[in-house]
């Protein structure tokens, strides 16, 4: 198993008050599934997805990634694992402003320790893979919305991590853009990547194989999916899971 | 990460922010251009003096009535003392084993004139024979005058560079009468070229011998006594020969002090240090204000820089940077702002070094330890004022750094 969270506790010191954000969450993620989180605001899914990417660490239960205890990295050894097996979209697409799309890309292999060339040459290639071969001078304020999230894919996929993770990756992008960018992660996914998405809107969750309900803390549904669907579909799959 | 990839990150950063960039840098330019263009003059006069008032005159010592007067109290203690004369030149000359050389001394100053031509404000000196020894200067033209010339108080005088070639811009001076004040000379030779010192004209005077300048310039007064002393080593020996020798013929008993002075180019060294020394302690102190103040303003832009890029150090930390990468880059990055600091500091200081020596006299030359020293010193600042920057930004919570706008 490639994801093994057992038991999972997050809480979290507001004042003197604690905040259970997770409380109690068993999750189990195989290679190559395309999982999609759900759930309302406050429900934990940020939580499970800053967990999962190993930017936080539990306050209890346990979470293996490809048979290694997360729970018990120091801060150097999270960053390795966020370096070698997590790709990461955000919403906000979080490049590096002053840098052109190249440097952006190869950011990852700049602290994997990889050489010039090799950088230049894999950092290429992944951005051949989105698309943007014609933009790699250009800097993010130069790009459309859609294209600064594919140059985010590239980086997330050039150091070729075990999952990727996306946040709201269509959150900042109207709607025929956002189709563009599910329709990357459907490729993605078709080579062997695992994809996990973590979002609110109904439409987007559709694409994944498997929806992951979150309220409370806690899981609420886990439901499999058998192909991806249009977005009139989707809204009744989930519909029913509900 | 390695260290080219933090400080073209670092270079980036700069270049983004330029104005602020080099306001930040100003106390260290200032800092670092202060000690180089006071080093480099410090140094220019060091090599100046050894090279003009030490090697000149090497082995030599003066007598005068009062020694190296360096404070009001000193002065009154010896300002009533007797005169020095010729016959004391005389006796020193006869019997100070050690000494080469007993040469007496005096100048005033005066117009020289050759018919309708003059050169005001020439140094008129009277000197013993040999005095070319005691002054190191050579006889260019002509001959220089002799014991025999100072006995008979002859009209002779040789003169330098300047004069001659004042007074006779065509044609040879050895041989012509010229006018010193109210006498007439015969130039009976002409002196070597010896340059500038401090911009002042080494070549403007005129030597007559010293029994011909007490008779004509000087009835009374003190004489000053040059002697050059056989070798290095017999330095102080003669030095000693000349006071117990002076100290006899002015009836003083032991325990009573000198009533004379010697003074060595040691002596003049020694104030020079001083001098010197007390400018290096005031840049020293200046230059440390100064690049305390720049590094407490690197620290400053650092801090700021740190916040407002907090967002960056979330995205590199999400992307696999560890804490020493974040610590490397923002040290790698106030270290090349102060070290680019120093860098202009130098190259301000060494330019404005180079242009003092210019178009002022004041010696000037590189001082390339100050040089080195400016490198490194704004280096430290870098590493010392940016350690604590760097680590506040290294030590961010990814989480919170991404979220941060």
């Amino acid at each position: 198993m490639l994801i093994a969270i057992r038991e999972l506790h997050r809480v979290y010191e507001v004042g003197s008050e604690k905040v259970h954000a997770l409380n109690g969450v068993d999750l189990d993620i195989a290679q190559n599934e395309y999982v999609a989180i759900m759930g309302p605001s406050g429900s934990g899914k940020s939580t499970l997805m800053n967990l999962v990417g190993c930017l936080d660490t539990p306050s209890s239960g346990s979470y293996r990634l490809k048979d290694h205890e997360i729970g018990a990295m120091s801060d150097d050894e999270l960053a390795r694992i966020r370096n070698m097996e997590i790709g990461f979209v955000f919403q906000t697409f979080n490049l590096l402003s002053r840098a052109d799309v190249l440097h952006n890309v190869e950011l990852p292999l700049v602290y994997a320790g990889v050489k010039h060339e090799e950088r230049r040459r894999r950092a290429r290639e992944a951005i051949e893979l989105v698309g943007l071969t014609d933009r790699i001078k250009h800097k993010p304020n130069e790009l459309s919305g859609g294209q600064r999230q594919r140059v985010a894919i590239a980086r997330a996929l050039v150091n070729k991590p075990s999952i990727i993770l996306a946040d709201e990756p269509t959150g900042n992008l109207d709607t025929h853009t956002g189709d563009e960018i599910m329709a990357a992660f459907q490729r993605i996914w078709e080579q062997g990547n695992t994809v996990i998405l973590v979002t609110h809107e109904p439409d987007i969750a559709a694409h994944a194989r498997r929806v992951v309900r979150m309220r409370d803390g806690k899981i609420e549904s886990d439901l499999r999916q058998e192909s991806s669907q249009p977005a009139s579909k989707g809204s009744q799959v989930s519909g029913a899971a509900r | 990460m390695n260290l080219r990839e933090s400080s073209g990150i670092a270079l980036g950063a700069l270049r983004a922010n330029k104005m602020r960039s080099f306001l930040t840098l100003l106390g260290t330019i200032i800092g670092v251009m202060s000690v180089i263009a006071v080093l480099s003059f410090v140094e220019g006069l060091n090599r100046f003096v050894s090279n003009k008032l030490l090697n000149a005159g090497a082995n030599v010592f003066y007598v005068d009535p009062y020694g190296f007067v360096t404070s009001q109290e000193a002065w009154d203690k010896v300002k009533d003392n007797p005169p020095i004369t010729l016959d004391d030149g005389d006796a020193l000359a006869g019997s100070v084993a050690h000494a080469a050389n007993v040469v007496a001394q005096a100048e005033t100053r005066g117009t020289a004139r050759y018919r309708d031509k003059e050169v005001k404000a020439v140094s008129i000196h009277g000197r013993g024979a040999g005095f070319e020894l005691i002054d190191d200067l050579t006889i260019d033209r002509g001959r220089n005058f002799t014991e025999v010339d100072d006995q008979r108080r002859r009209m002779v005088c040789v003169v330098g560079s300047e004069v001659a070639d004042e007074l006779f811009p065509r044609s040879d001076c050895v041989g012509k009468e010229i006018r010193l004040g109210a006498e007439s000379y015969e130039i009976v030779g002409v002196v070597a070229s010896k340059g500038k010192l401090f911009g002042q004209s080494q070549d403007r005077f005129a030597t007559i011998p010293i029994r011909t300048f007490q008779k004509f310039k000087q009835e009374r007064g003190s004489f000053g006594l040059a002697i050059k002393s056989l070798d290095q080593a017999s330095m102080p020996v003669a030095q000693q020969e000349v006071r117990n020798i002076l100290r006899g013929r002015r009836h003083l008993r032991p325990g009573q002090p000198d009533n004379f002075g010697i003074t060595t180019s040691e002596n003049v060294l020694e104030l020079y240090r001083t001098l010197t020394g007390g400018i290096f302690v005031v840049t020293i102190g200046v230059a440390a204000i100064s690049l305390l103040v720049g590094g407490i303003v690197i620290m400053n832009i650092m801090l700021v820089s740190v916040t407002e890029r907090t967002r960056e150090i979330g995205i590199r930390k999400a992307m696999g940077a560890r804490r020493r990468d974040i610590l490397t880059q923002f040290l790698v990055e106030a270290t090349t702002l102060s070290i680019s600091g120093g860098l202009i500091g130098i190259v301000t200081g060494v330019g404005l070094a180079l242009l003092a020596g210019a178009v002022t006299p004041l010696p000037t030359a590189v001082s390339w330890p100050a040089v080195g020293m400016g490198i490194a010193m704004s280096g430290l600042i870098g590493i010392f004022f940016g350690s604590y920057p760097a680590w506040r930004a290294a030590r961010l919570d990814p989480i919170e750094a991404l979220r941060y706008e």
